[in-house]
Protein backbone atom coordinates (compact mmCIF):
# COMPACT_ATOMS: atom_id res chain seq x y z
CA UNK A 1 0.00 0.00 0.00
CA UNK A 2 2.73 2.41 0.94
CA UNK A 3 4.51 1.82 -2.37
CA UNK A 4 1.35 2.37 -4.43
CA UNK A 5 0.71 5.83 -2.94
CA UNK A 6 3.61 7.59 -4.68
CA UNK A 7 2.55 5.99 -7.94
CA UNK A 8 -1.02 7.24 -7.56
CA UNK A 9 0.27 10.72 -6.71
CA UNK A 10 2.52 10.64 -9.75
CA UNK A 11 -0.36 9.54 -11.93
CA UNK A 12 -2.58 12.28 -10.55
CA UNK A 13 0.20 14.84 -11.04
CA UNK A 14 0.73 13.66 -14.61
CA UNK A 15 -2.98 13.88 -15.33
CA UNK A 16 -3.18 17.34 -13.81
CA UNK A 17 -0.17 18.56 -15.77
CA UNK A 18 -1.68 17.14 -18.95
CA UNK A 19 -4.85 19.10 -18.28
CA UNK A 20 -2.84 22.15 -17.34
CA UNK A 21 -1.25 22.02 -20.79
CA UNK A 22 -4.62 21.56 -22.43
CA UNK A 23 -6.20 24.04 -20.05
CA UNK A 24 -5.32 27.41 -21.70
CA UNK A 25 -6.98 26.51 -24.97
CA UNK A 26 -10.11 25.34 -23.23
CA UNK A 27 -10.28 28.45 -21.09
CA UNK A 28 -9.62 30.64 -24.09
CA UNK A 29 -12.36 29.00 -26.12
CA UNK A 30 -14.80 29.32 -23.26
CA UNK A 31 -13.55 32.82 -22.53
CA UNK A 32 -14.26 33.84 -26.10
CA UNK A 33 -17.79 32.62 -25.63
CA UNK A 34 -18.18 35.18 -22.91
CA UNK A 35 -17.87 38.11 -25.24
CA UNK A 36 -20.97 39.67 -26.65
CA UNK A 37 -20.93 41.30 -30.02
CA UNK A 38 -22.78 44.20 -31.52
CA UNK A 39 -23.03 44.22 -35.29
CA UNK A 40 -22.86 47.68 -36.80
CA UNK A 41 -24.54 48.71 -40.04
CA UNK A 42 -22.53 47.89 -43.13
CA UNK A 43 -20.45 50.75 -44.43
CA UNK A 44 -20.52 50.73 -48.24
CA UNK A 45 -17.36 52.85 -48.39
CA UNK A 46 -16.76 54.19 -51.87
CA UNK A 47 -18.63 51.31 -53.46
CA UNK A 48 -22.00 51.93 -55.02
CA UNK A 49 -23.68 48.99 -53.34
CA UNK A 50 -27.44 48.57 -53.42
CA UNK A 51 -29.22 49.04 -50.10
CA UNK A 52 -30.64 45.55 -50.36
CA UNK A 53 -27.10 44.13 -50.35
CA UNK A 54 -26.07 46.22 -47.36
CA UNK A 55 -29.12 45.12 -45.43
CA UNK A 56 -28.68 41.51 -46.49
CA UNK A 57 -25.05 41.47 -45.31
CA UNK A 58 -26.07 42.99 -41.97
CA UNK A 59 -28.96 40.59 -41.37
CA UNK A 60 -26.97 37.56 -42.50
CA UNK A 61 -24.07 38.51 -40.21
CA UNK A 62 -26.46 38.63 -37.25
CA UNK A 63 -27.89 35.29 -38.21
CA UNK A 64 -24.58 33.53 -38.83
CA UNK A 65 -22.89 34.92 -35.72
CA UNK A 66 -25.81 33.71 -33.60
CA UNK A 67 -25.46 30.26 -35.13
CA UNK A 68 -21.81 29.97 -34.11
CA UNK A 69 -22.82 30.25 -30.42
CA UNK A 70 -19.42 31.81 -29.82
CA UNK A 71 -20.87 34.96 -28.34
CA UNK A 72 -23.05 35.35 -25.31
CA UNK A 73 -25.28 37.83 -27.10
CA UNK A 74 -25.42 39.09 -30.65
CA UNK A 75 -26.84 42.59 -30.63
CA UNK A 76 -28.03 44.86 -33.38
CA UNK A 77 -26.79 48.33 -34.15
CA UNK A 78 -28.43 50.93 -31.92
CA UNK A 79 -29.73 48.40 -29.42
CA UNK A 80 -30.08 50.16 -26.05
CA UNK A 81 -29.41 46.88 -24.24
CA UNK A 82 -25.79 47.13 -25.38
CA UNK A 83 -25.06 49.70 -22.67
CA UNK A 84 -25.72 47.06 -20.01
CA UNK A 85 -23.48 44.43 -21.55
CA UNK A 86 -20.12 44.13 -19.80
CA UNK A 87 -17.81 42.67 -22.41
CA UNK A 88 -18.89 43.90 -25.73
CA UNK A 89 -17.13 43.72 -29.03
CA UNK A 90 -18.24 45.76 -31.98
CA UNK A 91 -18.17 44.26 -35.47
CA UNK A 92 -17.58 46.91 -38.12
CA UNK A 93 -17.90 45.89 -41.73
CA UNK A 94 -16.75 47.93 -44.70
CA UNK A 95 -17.30 46.90 -48.29
CA UNK A 96 -14.04 46.90 -50.22
CA UNK A 97 -14.99 45.36 -53.52
CA UNK A 98 -18.19 44.44 -55.29
CA UNK A 99 -18.72 42.89 -58.66
CA UNK A 100 -22.32 42.84 -59.74
CA UNK A 101 -23.34 39.55 -61.28
CA UNK A 102 -26.26 38.21 -63.24
CA UNK A 103 -28.20 35.09 -62.45
CA UNK A 104 -29.18 34.70 -66.09
CA UNK A 105 -25.57 34.97 -67.28
CA UNK A 106 -24.56 32.38 -64.73
CA UNK A 107 -27.30 30.05 -65.88
CA UNK A 108 -26.46 30.49 -69.55
CA UNK A 109 -22.68 30.54 -69.51
CA UNK A 110 -21.73 28.93 -66.16
CA UNK A 111 -18.34 30.67 -66.21
CA UNK A 112 -19.39 34.31 -66.13
CA UNK A 113 -21.88 36.43 -64.23
CA UNK A 114 -20.57 35.69 -60.75
CA UNK A 115 -21.50 38.10 -57.96
CA UNK A 116 -18.45 38.85 -55.84
CA UNK A 117 -18.21 40.70 -52.57
CA UNK A 118 -15.15 41.52 -50.48
CA UNK A 119 -15.45 43.15 -47.08
CA UNK A 120 -13.08 44.17 -44.34
CA UNK A 121 -14.41 43.31 -40.90
CA UNK A 122 -13.00 44.59 -37.64
CA UNK A 123 -13.81 43.33 -34.19
CA UNK A 124 -13.17 46.22 -31.83
CA UNK A 125 -13.55 46.78 -28.13
CA UNK A 126 -15.65 49.69 -26.95
CA UNK A 127 -12.54 51.84 -26.46
CA UNK A 128 -11.70 51.39 -30.13
CA UNK A 129 -8.97 48.78 -29.88
CA UNK A 130 -9.06 46.47 -32.86
CA UNK A 131 -8.63 42.90 -31.69
CA UNK A 132 -9.32 41.17 -34.98
CA UNK A 133 -9.24 42.37 -38.54
CA UNK A 134 -10.13 40.19 -41.46
CA UNK A 135 -10.81 40.48 -45.15
CA UNK A 136 -13.42 38.04 -46.35
CA UNK A 137 -14.95 37.18 -49.70
CA UNK A 138 -18.43 36.01 -50.53
CA UNK A 139 -19.28 34.91 -54.03
CA UNK A 140 -22.04 33.21 -55.88
CA UNK A 141 -20.75 31.54 -59.02
CA UNK A 142 -23.35 29.09 -60.19
CA UNK A 143 -26.67 28.49 -58.49
CA UNK A 144 -28.62 30.98 -56.45
CA UNK A 145 -29.69 34.59 -56.62
CA UNK A 146 -27.27 37.51 -56.40
CA UNK A 147 -28.21 38.09 -52.76
CA UNK A 148 -26.88 34.61 -52.01
CA UNK A 149 -23.42 36.19 -52.09
CA UNK A 150 -24.27 38.08 -48.90
CA UNK A 151 -25.21 34.84 -47.17
CA UNK A 152 -21.95 33.18 -48.23
CA UNK A 153 -20.01 36.25 -47.13
CA UNK A 154 -21.60 36.32 -43.68
CA UNK A 155 -21.03 32.60 -43.27
CA UNK A 156 -17.34 33.06 -44.11
CA UNK A 157 -17.01 35.96 -41.67
CA UNK A 158 -18.62 33.93 -38.88
CA UNK A 159 -16.49 30.89 -39.71
CA UNK A 160 -13.30 32.95 -39.63
CA UNK A 161 -14.19 34.58 -36.32
CA UNK A 162 -15.04 31.20 -34.84
CA UNK A 163 -11.73 29.72 -35.90
CA UNK A 164 -9.80 32.63 -34.42
CA UNK A 165 -8.79 32.62 -30.77
CA UNK A 166 -10.06 35.83 -29.24
CA UNK A 167 -8.38 37.35 -26.18
CA UNK A 168 -10.08 36.80 -22.89
CA UNK A 169 -12.49 39.43 -21.69
CA UNK A 170 -10.99 41.62 -18.99
CA UNK A 171 -13.93 42.34 -16.73
CA UNK A 172 -14.10 40.90 -13.19
CA UNK A 173 -17.25 38.94 -13.80
CA UNK A 174 -15.67 37.18 -16.70
CA UNK A 175 -12.52 36.39 -14.76
CA UNK A 176 -14.75 34.75 -12.21
CA UNK A 177 -16.44 32.83 -14.99
CA UNK A 178 -13.08 31.66 -16.28
CA UNK A 179 -12.08 30.58 -12.76
CA UNK A 180 -15.25 28.62 -12.34
CA UNK A 181 -14.54 26.90 -15.62
CA UNK A 182 -11.07 25.93 -14.44
CA UNK A 183 -12.44 24.57 -11.17
CA UNK A 184 -14.96 22.57 -13.15
CA UNK A 185 -12.09 21.12 -15.10
CA UNK A 186 -10.44 20.00 -11.88
CA UNK A 187 -13.65 18.34 -10.84
CA UNK A 188 -13.56 16.41 -14.07
CA UNK A 189 -10.01 15.31 -13.29
CA UNK A 190 -11.08 14.16 -9.87
CA UNK A 191 -13.91 12.13 -11.30
CA UNK A 192 -11.53 10.34 -13.59
CA UNK B 1 -95.29 50.07 -106.45
CA UNK B 2 -95.91 53.06 -104.42
CA UNK B 3 -92.77 54.47 -103.08
CA UNK B 4 -94.53 55.24 -99.81
CA UNK B 5 -95.13 51.47 -99.16
CA UNK B 6 -91.47 50.74 -98.89
CA UNK B 7 -90.25 51.22 -95.37
CA UNK B 8 -88.13 54.21 -95.64
CA UNK B 9 -84.79 53.64 -93.95
CA UNK B 10 -83.28 56.72 -95.25
CA UNK B 11 -85.13 58.95 -92.85
CA UNK B 12 -82.99 59.66 -89.78
CA UNK B 13 -85.78 59.19 -87.30
CA UNK B 14 -86.58 55.67 -88.58
CA UNK B 15 -82.95 54.69 -88.61
CA UNK B 16 -82.70 55.77 -85.01
CA UNK B 17 -85.72 53.68 -84.08
CA UNK B 18 -84.27 50.53 -85.62
CA UNK B 19 -80.80 51.00 -84.13
CA UNK B 20 -82.04 51.87 -80.65
CA UNK B 21 -81.58 48.37 -79.09
CA UNK B 22 -78.07 48.08 -80.53
CA UNK B 23 -77.16 51.50 -79.25
CA UNK B 24 -78.44 50.60 -75.82
CA UNK B 25 -76.26 47.45 -75.77
CA UNK B 26 -73.28 49.48 -76.99
CA UNK B 27 -73.80 52.10 -74.30
CA UNK B 28 -74.06 49.37 -71.68
CA UNK B 29 -70.82 47.82 -72.89
CA UNK B 30 -69.01 51.15 -72.84
CA UNK B 31 -70.29 51.93 -69.37
CA UNK B 32 -69.25 48.58 -67.95
CA UNK B 33 -65.85 48.80 -69.63
CA UNK B 34 -65.27 52.25 -68.20
CA UNK B 35 -66.25 51.06 -64.75
CA UNK B 36 -63.87 48.09 -64.99
CA UNK B 37 -61.02 50.33 -66.13
CA UNK B 38 -61.69 52.79 -63.33
CA UNK B 39 -61.70 49.97 -60.79
CA UNK B 40 -58.44 48.61 -62.20
CA UNK B 41 -56.84 52.04 -62.04
CA UNK B 42 -57.95 52.56 -58.47
CA UNK B 43 -56.52 49.16 -57.53
CA UNK B 44 -53.23 50.10 -59.15
CA UNK B 45 -53.10 53.42 -57.37
CA UNK B 46 -53.87 52.25 -53.87
CA UNK B 47 -53.49 48.56 -53.26
CA UNK B 48 -54.60 47.59 -49.80
CA UNK B 49 -52.48 44.48 -50.14
CA UNK B 50 -50.10 42.96 -52.60
CA UNK B 51 -48.50 39.59 -53.09
CA UNK B 52 -44.87 39.57 -51.99
CA UNK B 53 -42.04 37.25 -51.09
CA UNK B 54 -40.23 38.00 -47.85
CA UNK B 55 -36.55 37.42 -48.56
CA UNK B 56 -35.12 38.20 -45.14
CA UNK B 57 -35.12 40.42 -42.10
CA UNK B 58 -38.78 41.15 -41.29
CA UNK B 59 -39.10 40.23 -37.62
CA UNK B 60 -41.48 37.34 -37.05
CA UNK B 61 -41.72 36.28 -40.68
CA UNK B 62 -39.87 33.26 -42.08
CA UNK B 63 -37.27 33.86 -44.78
CA UNK B 64 -38.15 33.21 -48.42
CA UNK B 65 -41.84 33.04 -47.58
CA UNK B 66 -44.59 34.08 -49.96
CA UNK B 67 -47.47 35.99 -48.53
CA UNK B 68 -49.40 39.21 -48.52
CA UNK B 69 -47.86 42.57 -47.79
CA UNK B 70 -50.40 45.12 -46.66
CA UNK B 71 -50.75 48.37 -44.81
CA UNK B 72 -53.26 48.02 -42.01
CA UNK B 73 -53.86 51.22 -40.09
CA UNK B 74 -50.51 52.47 -38.85
CA UNK B 75 -48.60 49.24 -39.48
CA UNK B 76 -47.05 47.38 -42.36
CA UNK B 77 -48.06 43.73 -42.21
CA UNK B 78 -46.74 40.63 -43.84
CA UNK B 79 -48.87 37.54 -43.60
CA UNK B 80 -48.05 34.10 -44.85
CA UNK B 81 -51.24 32.18 -45.51
CA UNK B 82 -52.41 30.38 -42.42
CA UNK B 83 -49.83 32.05 -40.20
CA UNK B 84 -50.18 35.03 -37.87
CA UNK B 85 -49.18 38.32 -39.42
CA UNK B 86 -45.87 39.98 -38.63
CA UNK B 87 -46.04 43.74 -38.46
CA UNK B 88 -43.98 46.86 -38.06
CA UNK B 89 -45.28 50.30 -37.14
CA UNK B 90 -45.01 52.78 -39.98
CA UNK B 91 -43.54 55.34 -37.59
CA UNK B 92 -40.60 53.04 -36.89
CA UNK B 93 -39.66 52.78 -40.57
CA UNK B 94 -36.61 54.92 -41.17
CA UNK B 95 -36.10 54.43 -44.87
CA UNK B 96 -37.47 52.62 -47.86
CA UNK B 97 -35.42 51.73 -50.93
CA UNK B 98 -36.50 50.38 -54.26
CA UNK B 99 -34.49 48.11 -56.47
CA UNK B 100 -34.99 45.53 -59.12
CA UNK B 101 -33.54 42.19 -59.95
CA UNK B 102 -33.85 39.55 -62.60
CA UNK B 103 -34.31 36.02 -61.35
CA UNK B 104 -34.48 32.63 -62.97
CA UNK B 105 -37.94 31.14 -62.59
CA UNK B 106 -38.80 27.59 -61.65
CA UNK B 107 -36.41 27.15 -58.77
CA UNK B 108 -34.39 23.98 -58.24
CA UNK B 109 -36.70 21.66 -60.27
CA UNK B 110 -36.31 23.92 -63.27
CA UNK B 111 -32.54 24.12 -62.77
CA UNK B 112 -32.26 20.33 -62.61
CA UNK B 113 -34.51 20.00 -65.65
CA UNK B 114 -32.33 22.43 -67.59
CA UNK B 115 -29.23 20.52 -66.57
CA UNK B 116 -30.79 17.33 -67.89
CA UNK B 117 -31.45 18.74 -71.35
CA UNK B 118 -28.81 17.28 -73.71
CA UNK B 119 -26.36 19.31 -75.77
CA UNK B 120 -26.60 22.28 -73.45
CA UNK B 121 -30.15 23.01 -74.47
CA UNK B 122 -30.96 24.03 -70.93
CA UNK B 123 -28.78 27.08 -71.33
CA UNK B 124 -30.96 28.27 -74.16
CA UNK B 125 -33.99 27.80 -71.93
CA UNK B 126 -32.27 29.93 -69.27
CA UNK B 127 -32.18 32.83 -71.70
CA UNK B 128 -35.94 33.06 -71.54
CA UNK B 129 -36.71 31.56 -68.15
CA UNK B 130 -36.15 34.67 -66.11
CA UNK B 131 -38.42 37.32 -64.71
CA UNK B 132 -37.89 40.83 -63.40
CA UNK B 133 -38.95 41.71 -59.90
CA UNK B 134 -38.96 44.78 -57.72
CA UNK B 135 -37.20 44.64 -54.39
CA UNK B 136 -38.44 46.73 -51.51
CA UNK B 137 -35.88 47.27 -48.78
CA UNK B 138 -37.03 48.64 -45.44
CA UNK B 139 -34.95 49.98 -42.60
CA UNK B 140 -36.71 50.17 -39.27
CA UNK B 141 -36.01 50.17 -35.55
CA UNK B 142 -37.63 48.07 -32.86
CA UNK B 143 -38.75 49.09 -29.38
CA UNK B 144 -35.14 48.91 -28.08
CA UNK B 145 -33.87 51.16 -30.84
CA UNK B 146 -32.17 48.22 -32.56
CA UNK B 147 -31.74 48.58 -36.29
CA UNK B 148 -33.45 46.06 -38.56
CA UNK B 149 -33.56 45.64 -42.30
CA UNK B 150 -36.06 43.70 -44.35
CA UNK B 151 -36.17 42.84 -48.03
CA UNK B 152 -39.29 41.96 -49.97
CA UNK B 153 -39.57 40.82 -53.56
CA UNK B 154 -42.61 42.09 -55.43
CA UNK B 155 -43.93 41.85 -58.94
CA UNK B 156 -42.55 44.42 -61.34
CA UNK B 157 -44.20 47.79 -60.77
CA UNK B 158 -45.62 46.96 -57.35
CA UNK B 159 -42.60 48.22 -55.42
CA UNK B 160 -43.12 51.85 -56.23
CA UNK B 161 -46.83 51.65 -55.45
CA UNK B 162 -46.19 50.17 -52.01
CA UNK B 163 -43.45 52.68 -51.38
CA UNK B 164 -45.65 55.61 -52.36
CA UNK B 165 -48.36 54.34 -50.08
CA UNK B 166 -45.88 53.99 -47.23
CA UNK B 167 -44.72 57.55 -47.80
CA UNK B 168 -48.31 58.80 -47.94
CA UNK B 169 -49.04 57.14 -44.61
CA UNK B 170 -46.06 58.63 -42.84
CA UNK B 171 -43.07 56.35 -43.33
CA UNK B 172 -39.77 58.19 -43.58
CA UNK B 173 -37.92 58.08 -46.85
CA UNK B 174 -34.59 59.71 -47.59
CA UNK B 175 -35.21 62.44 -50.14
CA UNK B 176 -32.18 61.71 -52.29
CA UNK B 177 -33.28 58.15 -52.91
CA UNK B 178 -36.84 59.22 -53.52
CA UNK B 179 -35.69 61.78 -56.05
CA UNK B 180 -33.38 59.35 -57.80
CA UNK B 181 -36.11 56.75 -58.05
CA UNK B 182 -38.47 59.37 -59.41
CA UNK B 183 -35.89 60.38 -61.96
CA UNK B 184 -35.31 56.78 -62.91
CA UNK B 185 -39.03 56.28 -63.31
CA UNK B 186 -39.28 59.41 -65.42
CA UNK B 187 -36.33 58.40 -67.53
CA UNK B 188 -37.76 54.96 -68.13
CA UNK B 189 -41.14 56.44 -69.05
CA UNK B 190 -39.35 58.79 -71.45
CA UNK B 191 -37.62 55.87 -73.05
CA UNK B 192 -40.93 54.16 -73.58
Amino acid sequence: MTTSKPWSFALLAATLSAFAIAHPAAVSAEGAAQWSVQVRKVDPGDINLASSFQIAIYENLLDQLSKTKQFKQVLRDGDRKASDVADLLVLKTTVEKYTAGSETRRAVTTVSGATKLTVRSQLCTLDGKVILELTVNGNVRFMGSNLRATHNLARNVAKTIKSTRLPEPTSGTLSKAANSISSDDIVVVELR
Amino acid sequence: MNPTDVPCLCRPSDLLLICRPYMAVLALLIASGTAALAQDASQKNSPSSTHATHLLGFAGAPDNASGTLSIEGDALQFQKSGKPAAEVKLASIQDVFLGDQSKQVGGIPMTLGKAAVPFGGGRAVSLFAHKKYDTLTLEYVDANGAFHGAIFQLNKGQGEIVRNELVAKGAQVSNSDFESSKQTAEASSDNK
